[in-house]
């Protein structure tokens, strides 16, 4: 184990590098300005080209790739260019947000699979209404999913917020993540049901669980210590993928629910060119991809220990 | 087929499906105020404006140099002089400064200024803040710092008069000052007492140390902004002693907000394609107010489709303005006549001589080989000059020209002047304008390479020259010169009017009053409820 995570580990460190070099490589070849949306539209000329000097702009490439890299390390990602803020700074504001959002999303992504694979593979009665509504709504694109959303439980049946945060102590701050969670979650929900339902599909019609029940194990038993330990596997790693998958699509659903993570930070970020702040977000995102399929291995080998 | 014979899983399917919907309808039909009675004014003092958007950077008067964030910095900070509300042309009006004198050379400008003004700290306004504030934007180089960089001297003979010297004429100086990115007054001992290492520019991301009529109680950049009304306020108070300012970044979800009555009013945010919807509502309030801004049609000369002035004549000449404007922008604008922005020039001198003619392009066409490609680009996101775009190129694909739109980002745009020729062929601008009400702060952004909007670089050394002779002495004939000169290169169309778009609540009063044409903002202080 200990060989696997220092494996995992170093894969990280090479993943941050080559992310570093591509996010740096694009910025330089982008044909944006950073100093003129630093300024603002109206500036002219000479007050645009003294910015690009006092942003380092101007220096040789290696030694503003050097430097970029030596500020990373230390957590250093410059100042934006657009909020005139340490990025790091905005990170610790908006980060927060979009890890909530996440956990809350794949909480309900994990239920909603639950409930997906456990009503088909034990044929409960009328649950392939509800797989068919799953089925149905996760192939709608996301905004479309979250207007919808926003329309149906907020302007007309007012029932839920329709967009930020929520200030109101924890039952507003809940009730603010109900919508945007349930939209991220959709997909993902889908696609770790259907892994899992295949995985208790098959386990059900195993010899083992055959023999389980025949020794007279009750329907709980049979699923908790036979069935479900063996069919998880494959789920978990689709698990750790998708919850990546999940930070990936902050950068809509937060747009549409004025949610202030991230993924709203990338968004206005890019018109702008602001290069510090979509590298950091970038890095941060690649680094937490890599730290969630990590987990997602080292539990799968926790629950299947013929995998280590 | 009969239903029965499909299978069990495509017939759940089929009912899943045919559900969705139908609880989508169901519940657009049930609740929700269908009565199309206004929503109920706010009984705590509250006004909420919703922002599209994050206003990106901090509002500090002289940082600030971008959009909706004028809505903080114009309501917690006031310059010497304004553009007078509710007027749909340029005229200065006091503000600090209850009236001044300018000398006839357009070099020494003396200010007196009101009495009786504290900052939001307490302490009171001086003449000496006017040096200070001069000061402070010149050290922070921002955007906007060239509204000082004349400046030569600061005198202060007293308390209440401020006597400023430019180093050289400048006619376009109460403009600058009167301009929404124009220098704002800030406390001294605030700003001292709060320097740090960058003159005060971290702790006015979050803070304010102006005069305005409200101040800033709480700052969630990227979420939110909370004015608190400030009551040492010098002028008139507005009943709302609350105003906040959600960030929505999505249209659809503030247009959402407002219908729903979290929202109190929302300015030049909603996308066109809702004008139907709030015009002649009997539950909202809909209004059109006057701007600098213009809808504007840039052509590239460094590209071969337009090498000759003809081409590009030709091309201008085949808009059809009137139907654009009329088709895209609606009633948020007008077909601009003139060559700068709507009564810059007394009597529409500067008159724009473009016909609409498509017949030199249809010549011009037939000259090009076959399928000859070009470009007309816009801005990402502007949905107004994507349609002007579309519409456009399809007007040249008729002609046999491969024509295609295509969006570049803003950045890209402002990055093109290093290089013209990496630009596309014209380019829609679907609104833009200078920083303020001079002809010269128009003529220099538009067609001086040097000004900022110049995209492609099209310039005329004599133009630069007439416009830098005009802004010395305010002789409105040598700007219009100018700009007839200028239209001459065939870059240039000034499509329209553009309007400042305001839907409010129906209990909100004091629009028109709390708008001028240069801010593009409201001022809270004049908003009021209906009785």
């Amino acid at each position: 184990m200990l060989r696997f995570l220092l494996r995992r580990t170093g894969s990280l460190i090479v993943v941050l590098l080559v992310l570093s070099a591509v996010v740096f490589l694009l910025q330089q070849v982008s044909p944006g300005d950073p100093a003129r949306a630093a300024l603002g539209a109206n500036a002219s000329r000479a007050a645009v080209a003294a910015e690009r000097h006092r942003l380092g702009l101007d220096d040789p490439l290696a030694v503003q790739f050097l430097r970029f890299l030596g500020h990373a390390v230390r957590g250093d990602f410059g100042t934006s260019y657009r909020t005139h803020r340490p990025v790091a700074t905005d990170l610790a504001s908006a980060f927060p947000a979009t890890l909530e959002l996440v956990l809350a999303a794949f909480v309900v992504a994990l239920l909603l699979a639950a409930l997906f694979a456990a009503s088909s593979a034990l044929s409960w009665p009328f649950a392939g209404i509800g797989r068919g509504v799953l089925l149905v709504v996760a192939t709608a694109p996301p905004f479309l999913l979250a207007l919808v959303g926003i329309v149906v439980f907020y302007a007309r049946l007012d029932w839920l917020p329709g967009s930020g945060r929520g200030e109101g102590g924890p039952g507003s701050e809940l009730a603010h993540l109900v919508l945007p969670a349930t939209v991220l979650a959709i997909a993902p929900a889908l696609a770790i049901g259907r892994i899992l339902r295949a995985g208790l599909e098959a386990t059900l019609a195993a010899d083992h669980v055959r023999t389980a029940r025949s020794k007279g194990l009750g329907q709980a038993a049979v699923l908790g210590r036979h069935v479900v330990r063996n069919a998880i596997g494959p789920s978990l790693a689709m698990s750790g993928l998708q919850l990546g998958f999940l930070f990936a699509g902050t950068v809509v659903v937060e747009q549409v629910f004025s949610w202030p993570g991230m993924g709203n930070y990338l968004a206005s970020s890019i018109p702008t060119s602001d290069y510090p702040a979509i590298a950091a977000v970038t890095l941060v995102l690649g680094a937490v991809y890599v730290v969630v399929n990590t987990l997602a291995d080292v539990l799968q080998t926790a629950a299947d220990p013929r995998l280590a | 087929m009969r239903f029965s014979s499909i299978g069990r899983r495509t017939r759940t399917l089929l009912v899943a499906a045919a559900a969705v919907p139908l609880f989508v309808l169901a519940a657009c039909s049930g609740g929700g105020d269908e009565s199309g009675a206004p929503n109920a004014a706010p009984t705590d003092g509250t006004l909420t404006v919703g922002l599209l958007g994050d206003i990106g950077q901090p509002p500090d008067p002289d940082v600030y140099y971008a959009n909706n964030g004028l809505a903080i910095v114009l309501n917690t900070y006031e310059g010497l002089v304004q553009y007078a509300n509710d007027k749909d042309t340029v005229e200065i009006a006091p503000r600090l400064a209850t009236s001044w004198e300018v000398d006839p050379g357009n070099t020494v400008f003396t200010f007196h200024l009101r009495q009786g003004v504290t900052f939001h700290d307490g302490t009171p306004f001086t003449s000496a803040a006017v040096k200070v504030a001069f000061d402070r934007r010149t050290a922070v180089k921002g955007g906007a710092a060239y509204m000082v960089a004349g400046v030569k001297d600061v005198a202060t003979p007293d308390e209440l008069t401020a006597v400023v010297t430019l180093s050289a004429p400048n006619s376009a100086f109460l403009d600058y000052l009167a301009s929404p990115f124009g220098p704002k007054m800030e406390s001294p001992t605030a700003l001292a007492a709060n320097a740090g290492s960058d003159d005060a520019q971290t702790y006015l991301q979050t803070h304010d140390v102006g005069t305005g009529p409200y101040t800033i109680e709480t700052a969630k950049p990227g979420t939110s902004w909370t004015l608190k009304q400030y009551a040492g306020y010098w002028g008139e108070k507005s009943p709302f002693t609350t105003v906040e300012l959600p960030i929505y970044t999505d249209a659809s979800a503030l247009q959402l907000a407002f219908d729903h009555g979290d929202v109190s009013a929302v300015v030049a945010a909603l996308p066109s394609s809702s004008l139907e919807k709030y015009e002649g509502s009997k539950q909202f309030d809909s209004y059109m107010l006057p701007t600098l801004q213009s809808a504007l049609v840039t052509v590239n000369p460094t590209k071969e489709f337009f090498r000759s002035q003809q081409a590009r004549v030709a091309f201008l000449q085949s808009i059809d303005q009137k139907s654009l404007v009329d088709q895209v922008l609606g009633s948020r604008s007008e077909p601009a006549t003139t060559l700068y922005a709507k009564g810059m020039i007394p009597g529409g001198a500067d008159k724009q001589e473009i016909t609409y003619d498509p017949a030199p392009m249809t010549a011009y066409a037939k000259t090009l080989p076959a399928g000859t490609a070009m470009t007309i680009g816009y801005a990402s996101g502007n949905t107004n000059a994507e349609q002007m775009a579309n519409i456009q190129a399809a007007k040249l694909q008729a002609l046999g020209i491969k024509a295609t739109a295509a969006s570049y980002p803003t950045s890209q745009v402002f990055g093109w002047i290093n290089d013209p020729t990496q630009g596309p062929d014209a380019f829609f601008d679907g609104n833009n304008g200078p920083d303020g009400g001079s002809p010269y702060m128009w003529g220099h952004v538009f067609w001086d390479a040097s000004g900022g909007i110049n995209y492609f670089g099209c310039e005329v050394e004599e133009v630069n020259a007439q416009l830098d002779q005009a802004v010395a002495t305010g002789d409105d004939a040598l700007y219009v010169a100018a700009a007839e000169e200028y239209a001459k290169t065939g870059c240039y169309y000034n499509l329209s009017y553009n309007k400042d778009w305001v839907v409010a609540q129906k209990w909100l009063t004091g629009v028109e009053e709390s708008h001028n044409i240069g801010a593009n903002e409201l001022d809270f202080s004049k908003l009021g409820l209906r009785k």
